[in-house]
């Protein structure tokens, strides 16, 4: 009985903390989002090419871009298939990785948070730091290929 | 009273008529920072960049009316500051790519362009060939009288002709030898 009320005191405590906190608030929605992204990349399959995003820049210019074949990419990767998934885009891999370590961090950071509230700022700041470092290591081919684009028109 | 101190260290007191913690414009300012982030990801990947200024947009004016929110009623801005902030960023970069349509133009200038040129000069010849062979025939009814005008401007006819006068033309001595 007394470990009922203590369970269900601390699931009401931290229920609370999460309507209370805005950091946990963000880890959980982006958590959410990000296994949509995977949900999107299990559901649709390349070998039924039944993808609803189309690239817009070949829509337009008739030429690929760089961030063409990302979601079969996407696919293969959930799929186990990482050789076919670097023919279909070559930086598919380590925005993939990307996409999964933000996964963990956001997981690995909310619990950290919760059991240590007095790490507060400085975890926040840290997974600020890791975070745009990451993206900055996974999207630089891609803003690379903007850059250059606009210095072309 | 309740503490509602977070672990940021932004002190939040609770509001009439707002849930205990969520103090003014934070629900907003959380759903802007989310929409922002989303929409720089989305921004850097050029399939979808252009796109990306729709949220982009959202998140800016999320995080501009929480912030109304959260000056009248005094509180913590930092979320809402991040938000839009990021928010503007990624919607500057989407918009960036609107630089690839003039790209498109000019490839429609290079490659389209002279094309559509050659054809407006094709069909232009071809229209005065068949017209120079052609005959033209203009007839008018009026009150029961018909008039009928027949024109041709006979190209190969002027050809000949004009043959026909530089042979003929050949064997007149035209020089001023004669004369003398």
């Amino acid at each position: 009985m007394t470990a009922w009320i203590s369970t269900n005191n601390s699931f009401s405590e931290l229920k609370e903390r999460f309507r209370r906190e805005p950091y946990l608030q963000v880890n959980l929605i982006f958590t959410g989002v990000i296994m949509l992204v995977f949900a999107y990349s299990g559901f649709f399959s390349p070998a039924s090419d039944n993808y609803p995003v189309v690239c817009i820049h070949e829509k337009l210019t008739g030429e690929p871009c760089v961030s063409c074949g990302l979601s079969h990419s996407f696919s293969l990767i959930v799929r186990g298939r990482i050789s076919e998934a670097n023919e279909w885009n070559i930086y598919g891999l380590r925005v993939f990785i990307f996409f999964a370590a933000q996964l963990l961090m956001r997981i690995g950071f909310s619990v950290f948070y919760i059991k240590y509230p007095e790490t507060g700022k400085q975890l926040i700041t840290y997974d600020i730091a890791v975070s745009i470092m990451l993206f900055i290591v996974s999207f630089l081919p891609y803003i690379e290929w903007i850059i250059k684009q606009i210095h072309l028109s | 009273m309740e503490d509602f101190t977070t672990n940021t260290g932004q002190s939040q007191p609770p509001l009439s008529g707002q849930t205990p913690g969520q103090p003014g414009g934070q629900s907003l300012g959380i759903a802007a920072l989310i929409t922002a982030i989303v929409t720089f990801v989305l921004a850097v990947i050029p399939c979808v960049g252009i796109i990306a200024m729709i949220p982009g947009i959202i998140a800016i004016v999320l995080a501009s009316i929480g912030l109304s929110q959260a000056s009248r009623k005094d509180s913590p801005r930092g979320i809402l500051v991040a938000g839009l902030i990021i928010g503007v960023v990624a919607t500057l970069i989407s918009f960036s790519q609107i630089f690839v349509a003039g790209k498109i133009g000019d490839k429609f200038q290079k490659e389209w362009g002279g094309n559509i040129e050659n054809v407006i000069n094709d069909v232009q010849r071809n229209v005065l060939d068949e017209l120079e062979d052609g005959n033209v025939s203009i007839k008018i009814n009026a009150d029961g009288d018909s008039v009928e005008i027949k024109a041709s401007a006979g190209k190969q006819n002027r050809h000949q002709e004009l043959e026909e006068l530089e042979k003929a033309n050949t064997g007149i001595n035209d020089s001023l030898d004669k004369y003398k």
